[in-house]
């Protein structure tokens, strides 16, 4: 059916309307001069209204055939005016058919685009206005009908063009949407194939020790990033429906610039650091969410500088309702007992200072906790949503 | 042992062989999977997420809803979030990413067989926050407002988000290792336990709604 289908369908209404139209211009004109060739002129106009729209409902039946025909039974139609209306006619007066004979250009129009539309209305108009050559007079004969029938022609061929183009468009869209689609349904099966063959490489390489074990850490390393990358890429079975064609305007746009904060913080995910989140998005300002990123990356430098390279680190990410919590910890050996204090008497800016200042900033706090099990800084901050 | 990757299965059955265990079947699929589960009665299946026929949660679901359910440890490569909390939630008692060490999975394998809740950091803070939304959400009935976390658990189950071992987190809150494991087998049951309580609400519903209609 297609986009089509609606305007077929405005012009089969159109068609009977005019019809009625007509034979009721007829009943107030008492017949005209001759009343059996006018009625059997309307019976001709009704049949052709039924077989044109059965016809043209049918996708396959439309085409040049169709619409020439269509054309000259509507011209036919007119022409046979005078012999309805005789010498009775006068000037201005409407033809038999009334605004019938506008039905075939408008589906010129819509079949076949502008062109046609203005070409089956010149044809028409040429018609109309040899009906009534014999007193042909600028001044006398409404060129408003031909005026009428080319606008009609032309702008419906025009709006047809547009909406086919459109649809068309859509089509396209929904093609590329639905071929994305398959690419990642594909490379989830490989990506996982892939995770298989890293995780057992690093296994087996951790058995065997030596060289492979070199081999085992570095394919552990490349299987955290390819997890994290499958972890965070489209999820189209959980994210809210997407448009099929983008909007224009940028995200930045919208009322409240928001952002996922677990999304945001599994980047941090390695071999070496753990991201725990809640399996639904923690919704944040994007400044919220950038400042507390950079706050955790803070806190893991700090990790690296003291505690090593080869320490662990784990982020936990909760969504408290009113306040998301970020907690930071490592298995190092934790802060000494009056370390911060003495650093920040020396005047020294250590790394959990310019974390406070920044979570502070949030109107959020910091609780560090420092044990044996290592060190703990944890962030709480409002989550700022209006 | 359920896998759809040859090298895996074979590796990890082999694992298992040596360490003790009698491997009664082994199977890539899904419905398979259910079906030899049913006939065998595996004690414990070690069941990967990603199958070609069937979801692996499918056939959490489908083990725990059989006869004689097993203990299910999940092993996922890929660790689709979602996916682990389903799984977990339709019974499925331990959960561990296949990057875990030898030991690292002996050890969950010989904790799940015990009927102890073998928690990842990554699962502890998924089903901390499936208890935030339960807890958030409006109550569907007003005499049951979902599963709560009583304070002790929220605070054990936080602490083994941030990786803190079961040993670790008895030293620090001076419990017993054993009571440790208890709290979190606990957030576990009550989330599985509201789950079948859902589900079979759902069906009564639907029971109800069809016998309107």
């Amino acid at each position: 059916m297609g986009i089509e289908g609606p305007f077929w369908r405005a012009i089969a209404v159109f068609r009977i309307a005019s019809v009625v139209y007509a034979a009721v211009l007829l009943l107030r004109a008492g017949g005209y001069a001759h009343p059996v060739t006018g009625w059997i002129v309307i019976g001709v106009m009704a049949f052709w209204t039924g077989i044109a729209t059965l016809a043209y409902a049918q996708p396959g039946v439309r085409g040049w055939p169709l619409l020439v025909l269509d054309l000259l039974t509507a011209v036919g139609c007119l022409l046979a005016t005078p012999y309805v209306q005789g010498s009775l006619a006068t000037p201005g007066t409407m033809p038999i058919t009334a605004t019938w004979v506008a039905a075939p250009v408008l589906a010129w129009g819509v079949h076949k685009g502008r062109r046609a539309g203005a070409v089956s209305a010149a044809l028409v108009s040429a018609a109309d206005l040899w009906l009534r050559a014999p007193g042909f007079d600028l001044a006398t004969v409404p060129v408003n009908g031909a005026v009428l029938l080319f606008m009609a022609g032309v702008v419906i061929g025009h709006v047809a063009q547009l909406a086919k183009q459109a649809e068309a468009r859509m089509q396209r869209a929904v093609e590329i949407e639905a071929a994305g689609r398959e690419r990642e349904r594909l490379a989830r099966g490989i990506h996982d194939s892939v995770l298989q063959v890293l995780a057992l490489v690093q296994r087996r390489g951790a058995e065997i020790g030596g060289e492979a074990a070199e081999l085992g850490r570095l394919a552990g390393e490349q299987e955290a990033v390819l997890r994290e990358l499958v972890r965070s890429g489209p999820r189209p079975e959980r994210a809210p429906r997407r448009r099929l064609i983008p909007a224009r305007r940028p995200a930045s746009a919208a009322p409240q610039d928001l952002a996922d904060l677990s999304d945001a913080l599994r980047r941090y995910g390695s071999a070496r650091v753990t991201v725990a989140t809640p399996a639904e998005p923690v919704t944040l300002p994007r400044r919220t969410v950038e400042e507390l990123v950079a706050a955790v990356g803070n806190a893991l430098d700090n990790v690296r500088r003291h505690c090593g390279p080869r320490a662990r680190a784990w982020i936990l990410v909760e969504d408290a309702g009113e306040r998301a919590i970020v907690t930071v910890r490592d298995d190092g050996p934790g802060i000494p007992e009056g370390r911060l204090a003495e650093a920040a008497a020396e005047g020294r800016l250590g790394v959990s200072q310019s974390i406070q200042g920044r979570i502070a900033d949030l109107g959020g706090t910091v609780s560090i906790l420092s044990s044996p099990d290592g060190t703990e800084i944890e962030m709480s901050v409002p989550s700022g949503l209006s | 042992m359920v896998d759809d990757h040859p090298m895996w299965r074979e590796g990890v059955a082999r694992d298992l062989a040596e360490a003790g265990y009698e491997i009664v079947a082994t199977t890539g699929e899904g419905r398979q999977a259910l079906r030899i589960a049913a006939a065998v009665r595996p004690e414990l299946v070690v069941l990967d997420l990603q199958l070609p026929d069937l979801p692996g949660v499918e056939v959490a679901r489908g083990l725990g809803a059989s006869e004689h359910p097993p203990r299910v440890l999940v092993l996922s490569a890929s660790g689709e979030q979602d996916d682990v909390l389903e799984a977990v939630k339709a019974g499925a008692s331990g959960y561990l990413v296949k990057s875990a060490s030898r030991e690292e999975f002996l050890d969950a394998v010989k904790r799940t067989a015990d009927g102890d809740a073998v928690f990842t950091p990554g699962l502890a803070g998924l089903v901390l926050g499936e208890y935030r939304r339960l807890a958030a959400r409006p109550a569907t009935t007003p005499e049951d407002d979902g599963p709560r976390l009583t304070d002790r658990e929220t605070e054990v189950l936080r602490l083994v988000a941030k990786g803190l071992s079961y040993r670790q987190i008895a030293e620090r809150l001076v419990l017993s290792h054993r009571t440790v494991q208890n709290h979190v087998q606990n957030t576990l049951s009550k989330l599985q336990l509201h789950n079948r309580v859902e589900l079979v609400r759902y069906a009564i519903e639907k029971g109800l709604a069809d016998l309107d209609g």
